[in-house]
């Protein structure tokens, strides 16, 4: 059990910053997601983490002691490398003795523990196959098997599901959650795939160009986000977001969409919205929040997509696009129609267009 | 020759033209083929005509005429009881046993250097390759100056020792011997190396990093991951080496002549010895021929080795 603490840590590969002021503690036994599309800086932080890369600046505390100076091999982090990287010449029995036999454990012990991981991952009946023929699916289990089975009170994986199909994903992430259940590590978990994110992760933390941009549970995240990238890139598809101004009348505080109409803002954001200044903002709201409307905006209706279960409804007017998902039921616009609709006042964010941050609401 | 329309049931009348258009292929490439197997296989086959003779061209006679000197196995016989022979492929075996493994532990400790990046890595690098470079003949010459008794191996020795050493390197037959393998060593050792680093270079570094995590010492990953990841390649380079220590030639011969004596005669000098100074080529041929089927047993070795370590 380790609790980790990455503290102001940096890495930079010459004038390239790749991680900055990076402040995230991941609490003993927590699965953490580092959420963000490539080149976010995540993979960078894992490494770090793992030992392979040395950070330019500020520590990563193990259980408050800072092991930046503890080689890799020592650190009793285990990993899952997005390939895999299994040892493809030997056995599978070799592979998940591999770890065991580098520390020295006596025969008898590390037979009787690759028996009973083996059985565990269902890799029993294959225990002394090569490990070059077996699928990625056993491939991917043998991974987890080979790291879990030195109980690393650390475990890194790095996009582990990105080569499985989707049926396959499915299941792996039922079951990497059951696993971790069952080993009870502190876990980090890379990813670029935010539906994993979001079902496996006890914390997201969401990352964009080398910066950590939010931490907070799975629904924290989707319901409040702290800026517009974390909206846009939570929820498929992301947040709308519209370019409005401030016009108040009779006290109450609304915003004007050029061209589409106005929405109220909710009573929660009137003192925020009040208290700022400039009257320029962004309104946000998701697309599964938006319902057919008397007033509210109007936007053409561009294309309708009937996907199943829902249907999204592609919106545009003068240069500004949003998206409406509304349940298969509903009958939808019909495409090349006006189509007016609104967002109830809990769905409703408002967004500083200048710095993209949230405007924080208050309960009244 | 994929047909996109070849579904299930057309199969059939779909391969009938695929076969048909390679066996045209095949028409048409066969005189090419034909070729290729004549320049492959004439040699091989008037060695062997002419070894089953006593056929020289001092006889008089064209080669293809030589079946009226016929003399059967008689050339095979006396190989087997001709000690300049064997005592040749002694040598060479000697030879072989000695550099062959020294070549393949330099190379391979140079590659473990040269694995990871250092300062000044490239000009080492090249450096290093430079005796490969050089024709070994040239090598020959420089190597017959650097073991002359007033030569500059003697003068470096005698740094050690209290007297001015003057040992007669090229004139001992013992010495003789060791002063050829150690140009040798000297010329072919970068390719060794050449080889074994880009095998080192292509296994995985994320198996690596992975064995690293697990907790495993270099050694341990050296031993369980680089080397077997290498099998391969170490097979081939180890191949090359011993077939090309088959027909060392042109170094020893300027160094030493095959001498003194027969001290340095391996198979490719003594080859040459009885072709050029004693004409008597059907024996040649016989020897050739001998040497071939010792090679091509230790390829066929090699290669079937080398299809197992791909396997999977």
């Amino acid at each position: 059990m380790s609790e980790i603490a990455l503290e102001n840590l940096g890495k930079t590969f010459g004038d390239f910053t790749a991680l900055a002021e990076m402040n995230l503690t991941i609490a003993n036994g927590e699965f953490m997601a580092l959420l963000g599309p490539s080149g976010c800086g995540k993979s960078t932080t894992m490494n770090m983490i793992a030992g392979m890369l040395r950070p330019s600046s500020g520590a990563i505390r193990f259980n408050g002691r800072d092991v930046v100076d503890v080689p890799m091999a020592k650190r009793g982090v285990g990993f899952v490398f997005q390939n895999y990287a299994i040892f493809t010449h030997m056995s599978v029995r070799e592979n998940l003795a591999y770890g065991l036999r580098a520390q020295g454990t006596p025969a008898a012990e590390i037979n009787k523990r690759v028996q009973a991981f083996a059985e565990l991952l269902q890799l029993d009946t294959m225990l002394d196959r090569r490990a070059a023929g077996l699928s990625v699916n056993i491939l991917q289990r043998l991974a987890i098997g080979r790291s879990a089975i030195l109980e690393p009170s650390i475990f890194l994986l790095d996009e582990p599901l990105s080569n499985v199909d989707a049926a396959f994903r499915a299941v792996m992430r039922s079951e990497l959650k059951s696993l971790q259940g069952e080993f009870d590590q502190t876990m980090v978990y890379v990813t670029h795939d935010q539906l994993e994110a979001m079902t496996m992760a006890d914390r997201i933390a969401v990352m964009d160009h080398g910066k950590l941009l939010q931490v907070g549970t799975p629904l924290d995240i989707y319901n409040a986000p702290a800026d517009t990238f974390v909206a846009k890139f939570i929820g498929a598809p992301g947040m709308n977001i519209l370019n409005g101004r401030f016009v108040e009348n009779a006290g109450v505080v609304a915003v004007e969409v050029p061209g589409l109409g106005t929405l109220d803002v909710p009573p929660t954001l009137q003192a925020a919205a009040k208290d700022k200044k400039a009257p320029n903002i962004q309104i946000g709201f998701r697309p599964e929040q938006v319902n057919a409307s008397q007033s509210g905006l109007t936007m053409h209706v561009g294309f309708v997509e009937r996907i199943g279960a829902r249907t999204i409804v592609h919106l545009e007017h003068s240069g500004s696009t949003a998206k409406a998902v509304l349940p298969s039921d509903a009958t939808p616009p019909l495409a090349g129609s006006d189509w007016t609709f609104s967002a109830s006042d809990e769905a409703i964010r408002l967004f500083d267009p200048t710095s993209g941050q949230a405007l924080k609401g208050r309960a009244h | 020759m994929t047909n996109v329309s070849a579904m299930a049931p057309a199969v059939e009348k779909i391969d009938a033209p695929a076969t048909q258009s390679a066996r045209l292929g095949l028409w048409l490439t066969l005189p090419a083929q034909l070729l290729v197997l004549f320049i492959a296989l004439f040699p091989i086959l008037m060695q062997v005509y002419i070894s089953l003779t006593d056929w020289s061209p001092l006889d008089g006679i064209p080669w293809w005429k030589a079946h009226e000197l016929w003399i059967g196995l008689l050339n095979y016989a006396d190989l087997m009881a001709d000690n300049r022979f064997w005592g040749a492929l002694w040598r060479t075996m000697f030879v072989m046993a000695i550099c062959v493994p020294v070549q393949f532990l330099l190379g391979l400790g140079l590659a473990v250097l040269f694995v990871d990046d250092f300062r000044g890595k490239r000009v080492l690098y090249s450096t290093l390759l430079v005796p490969m470079m050089v024709v070994p003949a040239v090598a020959g010459y420089m190597f017959f100056m650097l073991f002359q008794s007033g030569g500059p191996v003697n003068d470096l020795l005698s740094f050690f020792t209290s007297d001015p050493v003057r040992i007669a390197w090229l004139s001992d037959p013992d010495l003789a011997l060791i002063a050829v393998m150690i140009a040798d060593i000297w010329q072919w050792t970068p390719l060794m190396f050449l080889i074994l680093l880009a095998g080192m270079i292509s296994v995985p570094q994320d198996q690596q990093m992975a064995a690293i995590l697990l907790g495993a010492s270099w050694w341990r990953r050296f031993f369980t991951i680089v080397l077997p990841r290498m099998k391969s390649i170490i097979i081939i380079a180890l191949a090359i080496r011993v077939i090309e220590i088959f027909k060392i030639f042109d170094t020893l011969f300027i160094m030493t002549g095959g001498g003194p004596g027969v001290a340095t005669e391996t198979i490719s000098v003594y080859i040459y010895k009885v072709t050029q100074q004693e004409l008597i080529w059907s024996y040649v041929a016989a020897i050739a021929l001998a040497i071939l089927i010792v090679l091509s047993v230790v390829s066929v070795f090699a290669i079937k080795r080398m299809q197992r370590g791909q396997k999977p």
